[in-house]
């Protein structure tokens, strides 16, 4: 049961790493997932992948159109079973301006059956221009007379077109795909569902043989998502606010926990009582008058709300950092004291050094703190160039309700990073101050 | 005398700034909220004294009412589940296992994702049509959905009764297994113990059928793909008092945070004395009994400190609704914390916003103190 150098039998460890590993899976899926989206491009987060690689990898594809290679995303597919040879596609350039509302259905009955994107009464109403620099596909219901150069229209309209290419597809079970174009500012949420409207892209309708898988480029969501919360600005804000709370906490617990550690004052151990007791205290009750505090103070809209009251002490802090000056050898401080140090210089010279762990816990623990609070920059920040990282993510996730999930993972991966990096340099002291939180108990 | 007077000065001069937080930091916002909350607060004026106005508006206010059943079903809830998952963990991370700290480490990762973008992550696992956890689940729910359908057909009165006549005779059964304990473990008891297995089997699934049958068919339609943070039915449906969907997705998320708590309770658990086992082992204790005698007696104190902090921690939740659900659906997630946000800093009713903290406060001291009583003969305090 407790710590033993003699292993568990294997028939109990077995079902034990069991469970165990099923939990890890339930810990770490979501982190998964978290980096898995980052990587994926915007359209893959929107169907439900098929396979385990889909859904972790940032897939994309690649196909020649016109003679040059493209990254495409795959629209939709134009036949769910292949037509036969005599009922193929074309792709025209019509000579004459048309109107697409003029087609009976751009991409066939079939396809907009399946694939509703405009109904018929939408279609008829659209007023998308198509010039003679454009290609169009026709089918067979728009057909394309290939003798005569016609393109016969819904309203029985002819118009003159030169024929770009004819397509059908080489085998059986080789389905028709309409790509399109993939160009990096898709990943930027203003395009979303910009794309399939836009005509100037490069499209093609390509059997699926000629469409190749490819690993996107890792990067690519990176430094959208960066750009979009304001990323370098904000950190500076989190560092600067990290870097003045770290100090703050440290420096002043230091002293209060040595204050009620080594000296003996009257209403020390009542004082200490009360410190306990502010513990208790629950954030929400001390908001209101906080706030109004130090908006007399002129403070709110400014950073000071934030990090001045670090280096007036912090309970948690002076309990933990006293329970372990408690610890310390007693005979050292005395025989520095009868050496005529003054109580700074022994706190300086003699307690510091032998703290180094417990008050680099504490610097972990409120840079922690800092990085993560989210309610106090939000009651005390307004202006964009103030907000910290929590706050910046957030406005970027209300501001577009959730949509561009491939950039908020992105941005909340580089959020998290540090903290997850720090940890595996740290993981003794981190471990052993969790441990230690559960002290007071 | 002089000496004594001395060390006093010095003693107030090192925890100076410490006295100073202690007055302006929270004794002065403390006694003042318990003012404010006794006056109306007009923005660009002062306050303005209006009596116990802001508490009779709160015992008729809905919304107040709904925040703190909300508050109060999470903690009911995530509370024992959190407390009952870390110390599962620890426990069986305390067994003689290979590679514990690995399995600490990833336990403990969560903990340091930051709170906003666990809530956005967390809303993303959430969606519906393309999060993780649907996509996972589908395949299983559907599954469920197939099988339990018959029986959500069922009149719950019939299964209910079995179901209920099952747990009377597995608890019969089992106390009459005891009773026979010495016997049990005897090779020729092999028979017994098999007809126990395939009783507590069968006991188990008709407690599946009467539940599927109690909780009819709306809630096994679901099944496959819930809407989480978008559904505002409770679950079970026919528990008007349960926890909606929308919460139980927020409780599912904070059992993600667990590992934290696990890791507190590992290294409690290392701490207790090795003689104390070997002591259990010498009176033939069994795994059960040595966790039941030894082990939780000796981590009870820290079991009690973090029920208190999640008490605490409870009527705190703020970050994560704020962002992922803001309230909705039908304020089925509008947490005390959240609301008392709203009304001082979107409604700027400040006055209003301190009366509610006030009782906020008062639930969380009353709460404590029964989690304290309730414990008082429970809690074992080695060596005070």
């Amino acid at each position: 049961m407790a710590t033993a150098d003699r292993p568990l039998e294997w028939y109990k460890a077995a079902p034990l790493h069991g469970i165990l590993l099923g939990g890890a899976v339930f810990f770490v899926l979501p982190l998964v997932w978290m980096v898995a989206t980052s990587l994926k491009p915007l359209d893959q987060t929107m169907r439900v992948p098929d396979s385990v690689g889909e859904a972790l990898l940032g897939t994309g594809h690649r196909a020649v159109i016109d003679g040059r290679e493209y990254e495409v995303t795959l629209e939709r597919p134009l036949a769910p079973s292949p037509p036969s040879g005599d009922e193929p596609y074309w792709i025209v350039r019509p000579s004459e301006e048309l109107l697409a509302g003029e087609m009976t259905h751009p991409f066939g009955p079939e396809v907009w059956r399946k694939y509703p994107i405009f109904n018929a009464e939408e279609l008829r109403k659209m007023e998308t221009r198509i010039g003679p620099e454009m290609k169009l596909l026709a089918d067979r219901s728009n057909p394309f007379d290939e003798a005569a150069g016609v393109l016969r229209l819904r309203s029985g309209r002819k118009v003159k077109a030169e024929l770009v290419r004819r397509v059908a597809p080489a085998a059986a079970g080789d389905d028709l795909w309409l790509v399109r174009e993939w160009r990096p500012s898709d990943t930027d949420a203003k395009e979303i569902g910009s794309t399939a409207g836009d005509l100037t892209r490069a499209w093609a309708v390509l059997p699926e043989s000629e469409i190749r898988s490819v690993v996107r480029e890792i990067p690519q969501n990176y430094p959208a998502a960066l750009r979009r919360v304001h990323f370098g600005r904000s950190l500076v804000n989190t560092l600067f606010l990290c870097l003045m709370t770290v100090c703050g906490a440290v420096v002043s617990s230091v002293v209060v926990a040595y204050g009620f550690a080594f000296i003996e004052f009257r209403g020390r151990n009542l004082l200490f009582g009360a410190t306990l007791a502010t513990m208790m205290i629950p954030f929400p009750i001390v908001m209101v008058p906080m706030y109004l505090l130090y908006r007399e103070l002129g403070w709110v809209g400014s950073f000071k709300p934030l990090w001045v009251w670090s280096w007036f002490g912090s309970a948690f802090f002076i309990f933990l950092l006293r329970q372990f000056f408690l610890g310390l050898p007693k005979d050292l401080l005395d025989a520095a004291r009868i050496d005529g140090c003054s109580e700074l210089e022994i706190l300086w010279h003699v307690v510091v050094p032998l703290s180094k762990p417990v008050i680099a816990m504490v610097a972990l623990f409120q840079f922690l703190g800092t990085w993560k609070d989210f309610m106090g920059p939000l009651i005390y920040l307004g202006n964009r160039s103030q907000f910290t990282l929590s706050l910046s993510l957030q406005s970027f996730s209300s501001e577009h309700g959730g949509t561009p999930w491939h950039l908020l993972m992105a941005a909340s991966t580089v959020f998290s990073l540090p903290l997850i990096v720090l940890f595996f340099f740290t993981v003794r002291t981190f471990i052993r101050s969790v441990a230690m939180t559960g002290m007071k108990g | 005398m002089r000496r004594s007077t001395g060390r006093t000065l010095t003693g107030y001069a090192f925890i100076a700034p410490w006295m100073v937080a202690l007055a302006f930091f929270i004794g002065y916002p403390f006694l003042a909220s318990l003012y404010f909350s006794a006056c109306e607060y007009p923005p660009m004026m002062g306050p303005l004294f209006v009596g116990a106005e802001n508490y009779v508006e709160l015992a008729r206010d809905d919304v107040f009412r709904q925040s703190m059943l909300v508050t109060i079903t999470f903690a009911v809830v995530a509370i024992p589940l959190g407390v009952l998952l870390a110390l599962t963990l620890a426990v069986m991370l305390n067994s003689r296992i290979r590679g514990q700290s690995v399995y600490r480490v990833i336990y403990y990762l969560p903990h340091l994702v930051p709170s906003v973008a666990v809530a956005i992550l967390w809303m993303w696992m959430f969606n519906p049509n393309f999060g993780i956890l649907n996509v996972v689940l589908r395949p299983f729910g559907t599954a469920a959905a197939w099988l339990l359908r018959p029986f959500a057909a069922l009149d719950p009165g019939l299964p209910g009764w079995a179901a209920l006549a099952a747990v009377v005779a597995a608890f019969a059964a089992w106390r009459w297994l005891k009773r026979r304990s010495e016997d049990i473990r005897a090779p020729e008891a092999g028979g017994l113990r098999s007809a126990a297995l395939v009783a507590g089997i069968v006991f188990a699934a008709m407690l599946v059928v009467a539940a599927a049958a109690w909780t009819g068919p709306d809630d096994i339609k679901k099944l496959p793909s819930p809407g989480w943070l978008t559904d505002a039915n409770p679950f079970p449906s026919k528990l008007s008092v349960a926890p909606s969907w929308a919460l139980w997705a927020l409780i599912y998320m904070s059992m993600w945070g667990v590992g934290q708590m696990a890791v507190i309770y590992l290294a409690k658990l290392q701490d207790v004395p090795v003689e104390l086992y070997e002591a259990a082992d010498l009176d033939g204790a069994n795994w059960w009994q040595k966790t039941r005698h030894v082990t939780l007696p000796m981590i009870s104190p820290v079991i009690l400190f973090n029920v208190v902090m999640g008490i605490i921690g409870a009527f705190q939740v703020f970050t994560e609704p704020y962002i992922m659900t803001g309230g909705g659906p039908e304020d089925k997630t509008r947490f005390v914390a959240m609301y008392i946000y709203d009304q001082a800093f979107q409604y700027q009713r400040l006055g209003y916003a301190s009366a509610v903290a006030w009782v906020l406060f008062l639930v969380i001291v009353a709460l404590t103190m029964l989690a304290l009583r309730i414990s008082r003969e429970r809690v074992y305090y080695a060596a005070r």
